[in-house]
């Protein structure tokens, strides 16, 4: 009866759980998911890592290829995120092109990581004007469970920190490149930027680590992205309004949950050089 | 639940002969002489008059489909002068985890006066309804009836949003505002005896 | 190449790094020779008759009604099956249930990088796989419906279809989709007198390419109950005897994954017990 009364009246059934501060997941209103992240487990990927957020699981390969710079800014290296929803990964999506949602997310990732400057692309240059690394970053969502941005950042700034590049040797006098392979090293992470996703339901409550559902039926979705303790950007596009001490409770929530995830990549990283 | 005496079984698994005493029935197959898995779920071994019939059922929500006579919830997403569309959210008490589209044609709302129906004053985008399904004609649509007293509108919200009580079976009023919406009601059946009323209903069926 | 207005683009001239490395000058054949040493033995310690591990788990997807995850050596696939939903755009009624197959590599799973768009191979192996799957699936069962199935390749270490068509008919008994039977399958890369059974990347690359004259790769799928092969694949130049004596090297192989399958299947029906 409870199923069947979830499908039909799906408004009413979440009031009657968060009436008495519990969701239907067990958790309270105020609890993240458990976060979990695993690092190069795919070797064809210059750099790969694995993001789970409760039920969200998302999947970052990184292959690196050499090009040449844009005339407008010589001196940059490129790092291309890209975010796919597959048909695999939920009933919602279909096959074809991308989705408005994974068009979306792919932008918003992109304005993060420049925003943050999480890699300095400079670095990623190799002789001005002539040659440069292209990352590419696909991030691609296995099993959809809301607070997808949380799990696409966590799983490309785990695989930038695992990416490991080969020596080049260029001569720009006769345009020769010699790759070699045998001598690596690992990118400059400069910062971790961190998101954590939020969802209004009916207008004042605010629940943490929204589910599918749960985002589905709030009338507002925001993400609030920390950088070492500093706040990187809020997403909220329109929706329900919140108030001011709501939002900077929400502020002060991420800073600390995005302490222990950079704690949880370091240790994965650690763990995956041992 | 005990899980040392169940009988789990896999897709093709031999599950017994298949002779006068035993006997194929759901979710399973009977091939040269055997009687076959094709699921993989618990063994069910139902005995009717002396025969023994092989079931097997899988655990979690069924696979299954709308069928002629069957009691269904549906949740209306159109309206136009002659129909309104539908999804099919539940068939009796299963819920369905795909919902899938049905028409619910201007002439089969109610039993009488059938020429002075009009949708919008029956239904609405967003009602849910209880409905009974039609023979299937045209391949892929359902069709729906809700020419019955028990049939119609169950939970409706008002033009402002808020949740509707009825008031007679071709009205409902809103809780907030206690403005009166017309709709075609479902003769209100309280909650604790609306399994008897899915037998009783799917018993009507037979009958007929 | 047009546009992709729907992602971000990355600049038109990349290439990959491996191009410029240390010029490989070693031909195919001399390749092809150190892949197999004189006692049988393969560069990962195989012998050319063994099977790679298998690692599966069912019910990997949060939402999806059957999935698999499996691990064959290195390569790496997952697979999710869907609820039958009316067949979009049908006008006539069928009165079997169609089968929908979408195969698709990770853009980073090979050692080349991959588009995101479905290429002409992944075409092929989605076709491929609706036939092998069509033949294990009741499909009398649900008549005028489709239903969907999803395969992700997220490391291609060779022997990708047919680990594919396994994790698929566990993702789809795992589903309670009606079948006739668990479908199983294995991959024979040949070349010359050389038969190596589950191949990987390196292996069924070369076997592709004509060194000796008699060279290929064959791919079948097996019903084990019945004994019944529900699709044959072979590219490559074979004569018949030896196509034959493949045959019944990779039904032996299929077989022996059965058990495993099996063991998959019943502990998600125990999981779904104990959830409910």
């Amino acid at each position: 009866m409870a199923e069947s009364f979830r499908v039909l009246h799906p408004i009413k059934y979440y009031r009657d759980y968060i009436a008495s501060n519990v969701r239907p997941d067990g958790r309270g209103l105020h609890k993240f998911r458990p976060v979990l992240v695993n690092i190069g487990s795919i070797q064809t990927a210059d750099g790969s890592a694995l993001a789970k957020v409760g039920d969200t699981t998302v999947i970052c390969g990184i292959k690196a290829e050499l090009c040449t710079p844009k005339p407008e800014c010589a001196r940059e290296g490129f790092l291309i995120p890209n975010v796919e929803l597959p048909p695999l990964c939920s009933p919602k999506f279909r096959p074809g092109p991308p989705s408005d949602e994974a068009q979306v997310a792919s932008q918003l990732l992109a304005n993060i990581v420049k925003n943050s400057k999480c890699i300095n692309l400079q670095e990623l240059c190799l002789f001005p004007e002539k040659l440069a690394w292209c990352l590419f970053a696909d991030i691609i969502c296995i099993s959809y469970d809301g607070s997808l941005m949380d799990a696409c950042i966590i799983a490309l700034m785990a695989a930038l920190k695992s990416v490991q590049l080969p020596v080049v040797d260029y001569d720009p006098a006769a345009d020769s490149r010699l790759v070699n392979e045998e001598e690596k090293k690992s990118l400059n992470i400069k910062s971790v930027p961190i998101c954590s996703t939020f969802s209004i339901f009916d207008e004042k409550v605010v629940l943490y680590d929204p589910t599918d559902e749960e985002e589905s039926l709030c009338s507002s979705t925001f993400n609030i992205v920390v950088r070492e303790d500093q706040l990187s950007s809020v997403h909220k596009p329109g929706g329900a309004p919140i108030s001011d001490e709501k939002l900077f409770e929400c502020i002060k929530v991420s800073k600390e949950r995005a302490s222990t995830i950079c704690k949880l990549i370091e240790t994965a990283i650690h763990e995956n050089n041992t | 639940m005990d899980t040392n005496n169940l009988l789990v079984c896999y897709p093709g698994q031999r599950l017994s002969l298949c002779d006068k005493v035993y006997n194929s029935g759901q979710g399973t197959y009977e091939r040269q002489g055997y009687i076959y898995s094709n699921l993989a779920g618990l063994v069910d071994v139902v005995e009717k008059d002396g025969i023994k019939i092989i079931e097997v059922h899988s655990p979690g929500v069924q696979t299954i489909v709308p069928a002629q006579g069957d009691i269904v919830t549906a949740q209306v997403s159109i309206i136009t002068q002659q129909f309104c569309k539908c999804y099919i959210k539940c068939i009796g008490d299963k819920v369905l985890s795909r919902h899938f589209r049905a028409i619910l044609r201007r002439e089969d709302i109610r039993a009488t006066e059938k020429d002075k129906i009009d949708i919008y004053r029956s239904f609405r985008p967003g009602d849910i309804i209880l409905a009974r399904v039609l023979p299937i004609t045209e391949a892929h649509t359902y069709q729906l009836s809700t020419a019955e007293n028990e049939l119609g509108v169950v939970i409706a919200h008002s033009e402002h949003g808020h949740p509707m009580v009825p008031i007679s079976w071709t009205e409902m009023q809103c809780t907030k505002t206690y403005a009166k919406e017309p709709r075609k009601v479902a003769k209100v059946i309280p909650e604790s005896v609306h399994e008897d009323f899915i037998v009783r209903l799917a018993g009507n069926v037979s009958e007929n | 190449m047009p546009i992709d207005h729907k992602r971000i683009n990355p600049p038109e001239d990349a290439v990959p790094y491996k191009l410029f490395t240390k010029l490989n000058t070693k031909s195919s054949q001399e390749q092809y020779q150190q892949i197999l040493d004189k006692n049988q033995i393969r560069k990962d310690g195989r012998h050319a008759s063994e099977h790679r591990k298998i690692y599966m788990k069912t019910g990997v997807i949060a939402h999806a009604k059957g999935s698999a995850y499996i691990e064959q050596g290195q390569t790496k696939i997952v697979a999710s099956v869907f609820d039958p939903r009316e067949i979009p755009n049908r006008l006539d009624y069928c009165l079997k249930g169609e089968v929908y197959c979408d195969f698709k590599f990770a853009p980073f799973s090979c050692p080349k990088r991959r588009l995101h768009q479905q290429d002409s191979q992944e075409k092929e192996y989605s076709s491929i796989m609706k036939k092998a799957l069509e033949a294990a699936i009741c499909r009398h069962e649900f008549p005028n419906f489709q239903v969907d199935v999803y395969v992700l390749v997220l490391h291609n270490a060779g022997s990708a279809l047919s680990a594919a068509i396994t994790a698929a008919g566990a993702a789809l008994a795992s589903a309670g989709i009606p079948m006739f039977d668990i479908i199983t399958s294995s991959t024979l890369a040949i070349q010359g007198k050389d038969v190596l059974l589950d191949p990987d990347f390196e292996e069924e690359t070369l076997s592709e390419i004509a060194i000796e004259k008699e060279h290929g790769i064959i791919v079948i799928s097996v019903l084990a109950t019945h004994d019944q092969i529900s699709h044959f694949h072979q590219v490559g130049n074979l004569p018949l005897n030896v196509v034959s004596d493949s045959i019944d090297i990779l039904h032996k192989s299929c077989k022996e994954i059965v058990p495993l399958v099996q063991k998959c299947v019943i502990r998600s029906v125990l999981a779904g017990i104990s959830e409910t």
